[in-house]
């Protein structure tokens, strides 16, 4: 194998070298095929070659850990579009924050109750209840709600496809066409993957929908971090 | 560069005050904190646009190693699987929903706003 046979400090470069252009060519295969979300098609083509390859995730992610690093500068990075689109929003701005919030609300709800109806554990409802906002902020929510991180981050993945493959179509339906209403509900469910994917259709959308995810990441931490209080207060460790 | 440098800090920054007992997670701090300095003219846009530009849009290429992770835990999602396949599509829908309806509802009238802002631009 070729891997193997490389230097060890080679080996990230490599597998960041084929993640960046098993990217490039989602994003080409993207502009053909609209429907094809570059995470999708990019994850699918990375797992076979790994498969194929015989690479292990674990000698990947010594590449792929440095991508996911970045996530963290990348959520910071949110503020840029915050300040751009507050200012722009000024007026609205208290108006956006309401709609999270009850957007955030009802999806925590919806998300721990239905978990819980189907029987699931409580490590996994808890899981369940951050899967709507972006990796790192729900990944450090699940861990302060003693939820599975690995669980709630698989969550936050599929939602966030989910909901763009699905969303655009979905509020359509729903006759919800403005620019801003649009990248308010794209960005409260379904955080960076749908907001990246807005941006490719129109700047507004994104910008908006940047805002709100970020507003949403803001907010499902601060209603998790008031669940802990309360549990702390009332003594119990359950619900 | 200089943009990288200035988010990076702010990420440590979080990190920093999460570990010194700030209940919030250590990314929604460097937000907070690095959208305050732009706010406060601390930290100059002019500065920053282009990294944080460059991050954001290209996010999805960030996920992508996570999303081949999800592979080496199928046996973990799959004994809870359809509990959580369900909680996911229901509270997708309804996040979808209540967010999409209340801003159809609550921001249709700013349009006008920032459309005469741009033409001032």
């Amino acid at each position: 194998m070729i891997h193997s046979s490389l230097h060890p400090l080679a080996q990230p470069a490599l597998y960041i070298l084929i993640t960046l252009v098993v990217y490039a060519l989602s994003l080409r295969l993207h502009n053909r095929y609209s429907w094809l979300h570059p995470l999708l098609s990019a994850s699918i083509v990375l797992v076979f070659l790994l498969r194929t390859l015989h690479i292990s995730y674990a000698s990947y992610n010594r590449g792929g850990a440095v991508l996911i690093y970045l996530l963290g500068p990348a959520t910071v990075a949110l503020g840029v579009p915050m300040f751009k689109q507050g200012i722009k929003l000024k007026r609205a701005l208290p108006r956006l924050s309401l709609v999270v919030l009850a957007g955030s609300i009802v999806g925590m709800a919806t998300a721990g109750c239905v978990a819980r109806l189907c029987g699931a554990s409580h490590q996994m409802v808890m899981s369940a209840l951050p899967k709507s906002v972006t990796t790192p902020i729900a990944v450090e929510v699940s861990r302060s709600l003693h939820g599975d991180p690995a669980v709630t981050a698989a969550m936050v993945l599929l939602t966030g496809l989910l909901g763009s493959v699905l969303g655009p179509a979905l509020l359509r339906l729903a006759r919800v066409h403005h620019d801003h209403a649009v990248g308010a509900a794209i960005g409260a469910s379904s955080h960076a993957i749908g907001t990246a994917s807005l941006f490719r259709y129109s700047e507004v959308q994104g910008s908006v929908s940047s805002l709100a995810m970020a507003m949403a990441g803001i907010i499902t931490s601060a209603l998790a971090m008031l669940l802990t209080l309360y549990w702390r207060v009332r003594g119990a460790g359950g619900l | 560069m200089l943009g990288f440098v200035i988010i990076v800090a702010f990420e440590f920054l979080g990190i920093g005050l999460h570990h010194l007992g700030v209940p919030l997670p250590s990314s929604v701090l460097g937000l907070l904190l690095f959208t305050l300095a732009l706010v406060l003219g601390l930290v100059r846009l002019e500065w920053v646009e282009r990294a944080a530009t460059l991050l954001i849009r290209h996010m999805t290429l960030l996920f992508i190693p996570l999303m081949a992770g999800l592979t080496t835990m199928t046996s973990e999602l799959r004994r809870n699987g359809v509990a959580l396949l369900a909680s996911l599509v229901a509270s997708l829908l309804a996040v979808l929903l209540t967010t999409g309806g209340l801003a159809h509802l609550l921001l249709r009238d700013d349009e006008i706003a920032e459309i005469a802002e741009i033409s001032v631009e």
